[in-house]
Order: structure tokens, then sequence, then C-alpha cells
């Protein structure tokens, strides 16, 4: 039976009805529209629905809607500023970090939950970090590029905030 | 090189998609939601091979929810095809020719209820024979997938049973050249059932207008080609039916043709209301047409200073139970990149009890490419010669005949080898267990039917139109085009969103086909509109158009520039002059052959205890003529290369042996490469213009992909000695190889293919 459910998403309260068995994702983009979230494999394989749940990058097909109840979700339609890019998704238009653009919502989501997880952004750790995120387009080369370049402009960005 | 003449073309250019894919904002198929809309799913046969008895379908339409069921008897009784036979049907009729075929399709008001309908249809099978080894199906076998085969429209020359076409070239003469050789190998390669892996499953929502016409919303790359055969399969005029290709989360090849938009389409004509499909992971690796199996035997005889003077090639293709793409690469890709006088290159499609053969990024050329370049290596070693070397002495060179009979045009093919042979440091002999490995590739800039149409906007931009479908940053390239030939800036050009109504009719995207072919016929539209531009600009200013120039946005006297006009106010006067708004068109069937060479070389790491393969640097160049978004070219070769490695290390659809089953649909038990498991990869870009592309571009997309499995097996041999001839290069088989376990895992009986043949 459908039950009401409340998600603070993208900083507005969202209400929804919907079955118990419901994922995250089918909610997102069946009942609240926000279609950016993309659905690859529904198992957690893919990483392509990967929206932030309190801050932390999570697969929204694995995560029931009314799990979510009262929590706050970043999806790809919360992460610019109105029309201002995110570091990351400039970094990502500008350096050839995307192409058929299907798994982009969710390395973007992979990549600001990481880049905001305070760990040490190496070469390294990003491979590891998008390792849950599959891209059969851009084989991957661009898309560290991409974020490799955002790091650097988060950094110097907040060391000018810290000046 | 000189500073470049161009301001667009050669400029790292930013996507024009790419703020609406960074923002979630692109729309693909799936994303359309339309009032009212009803959801699809579609039930697949449970048999390999069987007669339908019956299908009761009445406790399924009595479940609430349920608005529509279809069977294979609502459609008209007509066969299509994906290859050169038209022997398939869009959902089964009387008989199902393997697991996973669609026998009925639902319409509910949610997923959830048409699966549960689904589980009411009762459908009573009776089981005939079934064979599912192509070796065994293509002689001698007593089972035939499709007894009739002899009847389908276009069946033209093979052996029978069930090899359903043959195809063959042959030059010069083999045998004395076998004669004349001092050494003759033979092997056989065998290559893995792959997928292509796209990351968005099929989608599409069909939904009938009040006045019957169909409306489309596809996941595909050939809008054109679904129209028509969509039209063929429901008996439409094709007229009656327009189809948007929406943005495309990956295609590979798997959407170029009708996909599964017949369902949809037909639920839409019964119940009148929209009716949206979209496939599950699973549904991705059984409902549509991956690559199966290929079985390949050479046989090249060779002088002892490494001279090739002939070559015998067989290639078996399984093409499933229907024909699709492939077997042209048995004999268009049977010598390599090499120049051998005589041949005799025979390729079979071979009909098994299975999901049918789709099309993959250049269907087929990557199979050929392990098999012929793995035997490049073996016949190298054999004479003793260095590799890359032993590929200099016998590479094609301008003035050659290529297979298909062209002369070879001028080409960059010597410029990639010697450019990875200098990356690389080649040849070096590396430490134990690790080695280096080559391959080269042979490709063409695809061809066939292209238009465009530009219309100059009244703030001095242009708006391009053209039918192709973006599948791999063409609408960038095709803008920079534009943009070039009528000396606008990139974001000048706006690149319309395009259906099947109003763009002019354009051959799929696929086979690199886009940029050379596409793009050319908008560098000629572009010089038609520049044109009439500079009749209107005379005609104003009151000199003769050749004293004319067309740049910056502006058309100028050459001697005195001041005088002159924007193309902004050229529009505008256009609105009220003699020949009214000014639109520039083109259109051509096609281009001369321009060839696409490459070359691959990768370094591996080999654990002898687990056969374990790691690359750890990949290099490749590649002659594209002129890049003209290099970003983006460097784009489509890191993910070739990509796609290649998977499919040389990891990716393999298990098939049951027994049954045809697919056993692994799904993303964790089908192993495509991660971010992980990458090497670093470095291109290096060979511009050897082409004569025809514009701006001397030749295709992209398709060659990385080829060499990556054959030369990984030749590094593989280079570090630890074994000579792997089965993809994909697993840890079990390198391993096995190792301890001297399963050398040749398949054969191709040539000599039994032969006495067919002459029978």
């Amino acid at each position: 039976m459908k039950k009401q459910l409340q998600i603070t998403v993208n900083g507005e309260l969202r209400q929804a009805l919907v079955e118990p068995y419901y994922s995250l994702l089918d909610t997102l983009r069946d009942e609240m529209q926000l279609t950016g979230t993309k659905k690859g494999c529904d198992e957690g394989d893919c990483g392509a629905c990967t929206v932030l749940l309190n801050g932390k990058p999570v697969c929204s097909c694995l995560v029931l809607a009314h799990a979510a109840h009262d929590a706050e979700v970043t999806t790809i339609e919360g992460v610019a500023n109105g029309l201002e890019l995110h570091p990351v998704q400039k970094a990502f238009v500008e350096h050839g970090g995307l192409q058929c653009g299907y798994c982009t919502p969710g390395i973007i989501l992979s990549t600001v939950g990481f880049l905001e997880s305070g760990e040490e952004p190496s070469e390294e750790n990003i491979k590891h970090a998008l390792g849950g995120n599959l891209c059969r387009c851009t084989g991957y080369t661009k898309v560290i590029e991409s974020v490799l370049v955002a790091v650097k402009a988060t950094n110097t960005a907040s060391q000018a905030a810290r000046e | 090189m000189a500073e470049s003449e161009f301001s667009v073309i050669g400029k790292n250019s930013i996507r024009v998609d790419a703020m609406e894919k960074v923002t979630g904002r692109a729309t693909y198929a799936g994303d359309v939601y339309l009032p009212g809309m009803l959801m699809c799913k579609i039930m697949t046969s449970t048999r390999s091979h069987a007669k339908i008895v019956s299908i009761d379908t009445t406790a399924a339409e009595a479940l609430p929810g349920v608005r529509c069921v279809i069977t294979g008897s609502d459609y008209p009784d007509v066969r299509f095809g994906s290859g050169a036979l038209k022997d398939r049907r869009i959902m089964a009729r009387e008989e199902v020719f393997y697991i996973g075929e669609p026998v009925a399709a639902i319409a509910a008001d949610d997923e959830i209820t048409a699966l549960e309908a689904i589980g009411l249809i009762e459908i009573k099978y009776e089981d005939i024979k079934h064979v599912v080894d192509p070796l065994q199906a293509i002689y001698g076998s007593s089972v035939d997938v499709h007894s009739d085969l002899e009847d389908f429209e276009g069946f033209g020359f093979a052996l029978g049973g069930n090899n359903c076409t043959m195809l063959d070239s042959d030059r010069g003469d083999v045998e004395q050249g076998f004669k004349d050789s001092d050494v003759i190998i033979e092997e056989t390669y065998h290559t893995q059932p792959i997928s292509q892996g796209f990351l968005e499953p099929m989608a599409c929502v069909a939904d009938v207008e009040a006045n019957g016409r169909l409306d489309i919303y596809a996941s595909t790359q050939g809008p054109y080609q679904v129209r028509s055969q969509l039209a063929s399969v429901l008996e439409m005029s094709i007229s009656n039916i327009k189809v948007t290709a929406m943005e495309m989360g990956g295609g590979f090849g798997a959407k170029l043709r009708l996909a599964l938009e017949g369902f949809p389409a037909m639920l839409s004509i019964k119940t009148g209301k929209p009716v949206k499909l979209v496939c599950t992971r699973e549904e991705a690796f059984t409902l549509n047409g991956p690559r199966l199996e290929t079985n390949i035997y050479l046989k090249t005889g060779v002088t002892n200073d490494g001279k090739i003077l002939a070559r015998e090639a067989r290639s078996v293709f399984d093409v499933g139970a229907y024909l699709g793409a492939g077997p042209n690469a048995g004999v268009g890709h049977g010598l390599g990149a090499y120049n051998i006088p005589n041949f005799k290159l025979r390729s079979y499609g071979v009909y098994t009890n299975k999901l049918y053969v789709g099309s993959y990024r250049a269907s087929g050329v990557a199979d050929m490419n392990f098999a012929t370049e793995s035997h490049t290596d073996v016949i190298a070693h054999k004479l003793g010669l260095d590799p890359m070397e032993f590929r200099i002495k016998n590479a094609l060179s301008e003035g050659d005949t290529a297979v298909n009979g062209s002369t070879i045009p001028v080409n960059g093919l010597m410029e990639t080898i010697l450019a990875v042979k200098e990356r690389m440091g080649l040849p070096k002999k590396m430490e134990e267990g690790r080695g280096v490995g080559i391959a080269v590739g042979e490709w063409r800039s695809g061809s066939g039917p292209s238009t465009a149409s530009i219309s100059v906007n009244e703030d001095g931009t242009v708006s391009l139109l053209t039918g192709s479908v973006d599948i791999s940053g063409s609408d960038t390239s095709l803008a920079q085009i534009a943009a070039e030939s009528l000396g606008l800036r990139l974001e000048q050009v706006v690149v319309a969103k395009r259906n099947t109504d109003m763009a002019p009719f354009t051959g799929p995207s696929g086979g690199s086909r886009i940029v050379y072919s596409q793009g050319r016929a908008v560098q000629n539209a572009a010089e038609d509109t520049k044109a009439k531009l500079m009749d209107l600009a005379a005609d104003r200013l009151g000199v003769p158009a050749d004293a004319l120039e067309c740049a910056g946005g502006s058309v100028y006297v050459q001697d005195n520039p001041p005088q002159s006009l924007d193309l902004g106010q050229l529009a505008r006067m256009s609105l009220t002059s003699r020949g009214g708004p000014i639109i520039g068109t083109a259109s051509l069937s096609s281009l001369p052959y321009a060839p696409v060479f490459n070359a691959q070389a990768a370094e591996v790491i080999v654990d002898r205890e687990t056969g374990q393969v790691r690359v750890t640097r990949f290099v490749q160049a590649q002659d594209i003529g002129k890049a003209i978004n290099p970003m983006g070219v460097e784009g489509q070769l890191e993910g070739g290369a990509v796609q290649g490695i998977g499919r040389a290390l990891s990716e393999e659809i298990l098939i049951d042996k027994e049954t045809g089953k697919v056993r692994n649909p799904s993303l964790a038990t089908y192993l495509m490469p991660l971010s992980v498991d990458m090497p670093d990869i470095e291109n290096i870009l060979v511009e050897v213009p082409s004569a025809d592309g514009p701006f001397g571009a030749r295709a992209v997309a398709e060659s990385p992909g080829f060499g990556p499995p054959a030369a990984i097996a030749n590094a593989i041999f280079d570090a630890v000695g074994v000579r792997i001839k089965t993809l994909p290069l697993s840890a079990e088989r390198v391993l096995a190889a190792i301890q001297g376990r399963d050398a040749d895992e398949y054969t191709v009986d040539a000599e039994a293919l032969r006495a067919a043949e002459s029978a």
C-alpha cells in the first residue's frame, strides 16, 4: 500500500505517496520529475543513479524511498547554483569528461561526494572513488583529467576564501 | 606544423550538448513522460526452438490495470531483417527460434502490473531439435534452425543447411602462392560473444496521434531506419511515422535499426494511448542483438625473408537466430593492412538457436583483427623477424589494391606504425613477466546518404539542420565545420534538435560516417549558404560577388573591408529580397574510399602464478586525416581503446552450450572495465588529409577498438611465451597456457568447408 514520505531534495522539502517497494531512484524520476538521475541497471552495478544521501554518494536504485524519509538528497539538478555550474561540472564540460552523458550525472555526484569527504584527492583515490561508476564511452581518461582539474579549482577557491 | 590556418577547426571545442548533460537536463527516451502513458513489458520464449501450440492471454487481460495484450498474430505477417536477408518477424508467430524471443507484449497502467500479467500468460510449446554451436551447425548438422531459409527474401549464395550467407573474395593464384612459400602457417582463432555495453538500456515511447500517425521517441542511431522498418512491420506508410531520436546513452551499433519500438508502437495503436518501454539491464543483454562468437581459420604462406605470398581465410560468424552484421568483415578484413598478392577469403554466416547477432563498432572487424594481427605476430616469430619490421615490410601503400578492389589512396599507415614504434621505443626486450605487443588496424571512412541545411538568422547566427544523431560528439564537429566554412565562431552555430518530419533524410550514425560524410554535406551546405550571402551582398554593395570575402561574421569587399554587410544585416535584407530568406543545402550519397589506419601497442605484466594480465601502458596512433575537434577525437580513441581492452581481457557473454540461453545478463557478471582497471592511454593523432572529407578529415570512432585484443595477446606472448588464440585472455586461460594446457580450444574444419564449397 502506498505511504506518504518526505525528503529534502536539492534543498526543497518534497512529499510523495509511494509503495513501500519503491526505490529512491524511481521516486525521484517517476514521482518528483527529477529525471537527471539515470537508471542503467537498477542493481547497484553501474553507478548511473548515484545521488548524495545526507552528503554521501549512494546508488539510489538500492535505497528504498521510505528509507530516505526525512533525509537530505542531492541530485544532479541540485549540483549547480542556479545557472552557475559547480566546479566539477565546469571541469567536465571544459575537459571532455563526458560523451553520451548517461553516466555523467552519477559520476559528477560521486565526484562531488568524494571531494566533500576530505579524502586526499590523489589520482589513485579518485579512480577508486569512481570505481563504482561505469562509463562505456570515454575510457575514463578524460573523466579522471576533469576531476583533477576540479580538484585544483576547488583548492584554489578554498585557498582564496581562507586568504 | 605552421600556425593553423583555421580558426575553429582543429581547436579543442566544448561539446554543444555539454551543459545539458552535466546538469541533468538532457532528455533521453526514458525521460519522456506523457499524460496517460501506459507501461509496456515483453514476454519472451523459454524454449530454444519450438512450435507455439497455443497462447492463452485471458487471465492476463482480466488483471485489473492491464490495458492490452498482443502476440505475434496481432502483427501483419511480414518479415524484415537487419542483414541481407528478410528472415525475422517482430514477434514470434508459430515458432520460436531461441530463448528470449518476444512472444507477447503487455501495456498496463504501471510496470509492476505488466510484469504480473506476463506471469498469467500461458503458452504451450512443442519442442523442435535445436543447435547452439555454430561449428556444429555449419555443416553436417541434422538440425535446421530455419527450414525455409531458401525462401527468405534476399537469400543468395550459401552452402545451405544453417549457412545462411557465404561471402567470398579471391585474387591471384592462392595455390601457387602457397607452393612458392617457404613457410605455411595454419591456425584457428576464436572470439567470444560480447555486449555493446551501452549504459542506457533501450527505451521508447510510442504515441498514436488522433489522425493515426505514430509519434516515436526513440533511443536510436538511425531514426530513418527505425521509421522505414517500423513502417514495413506495421504495414504503415513511412510518412505516417515520426521518429524523434532522443539524447542517446550509448549505442555502439546496437541501436542502428529497429530495436524494440514495434512493441510500444502496436500497443499504442491498439489502446490509443502513449506507451512506454524501458528495458531492464537484463533485457539490454537479452532483447537486442549482442555480438556472438566467431571462429576464424587463417592459412598464410610466406618467404623466408618475410614476404607474405598467399592467404586463405575462412571465417565462421555465429549470427544466432537471424542474420546481422559481421560476415562482411570476414572478407573485407581477412588480410589486415597488408599487401598480399594471392588470396582466397571466405566468410560464413551461420544460424544457431540463440539470440540474433547485432552490430557493434565495426561489427566483426575487431574479431578479424584479433585473428589476423595475432597471426601476423606468430608468422614473424616463426621466421625470426621483428614483428614491427615484418609489418612494415608487408604494409599496404599508396597505389596498392585494397581487398575491396579500390586503389589505396594517400594515407598515414606508415606514419602511425612509426609513431607507435618511436613512442614505445620498439623493439625492446622487457624483464621477465613483462611484455609489449602491437597491432595494426584498417577501416574506411563511412559514407552513405548525407544531407544538411543551413539557414541564416536575423542576428547573424546560423541554424544547422541535419538528420543525423549525435552519438560521438559529431554535432559539435558539424557545427565547427559550418562555423569554419562561414567564418563564424562556434557559438554562432545553432544545432537544431530534429526528428524525421523536419530534418532531411540521412543514413544512420554508424560506421564512422558522420564527420566524414555528413560533415562533407555540412561543408557543402555552408558553401551554398556563403554563395547566396555573397550574391545578396554583391547586389546590395554594387560590386561583383568575386570581389567579396566572407569572414568574421561579415561579407566585405576584399580591397576595401570597411565596405561590408554583416550576416545579420544580410539575413534581414534577405527577408524582402528577390531570392528570399537565405538557406543553403547539400545532399550526397557517397564519397570515395578513404581508408583509416591505426597502430596500437600495449605493455603488460603477466602474473605467472595466477595468469592475471594487467595492461600498464597503452599507446595508439591513428590517421584521422584532420582532427576537427582534437579533444573529441582523443575521447573517441580512448573510449574505443578501453572497449577493446575489455574485449581483450574480461568481457564475455556466457551462453549455455545446451540451450543457448544467456547466463550472465548483468553488469556484476559481465565485466566491463572500470576506472581502476585502466592504464594511461597515450594518443598520437596522425593527420594525412583525405581527398574528400571536410578539411581532410577521416573517420575516427571504429578503429581504436580493433587492436587491443591482438596487441595484448602479442604482449602476453612477449612476456611469458604463450600464445592465446581464444578471447577473452582471461587469467584462467593464460594460466592454463602457462601450465601447458588447452592451447587450441577451437578448430575450424577448413577441409570440410573446402569440400562443401566444391560440392
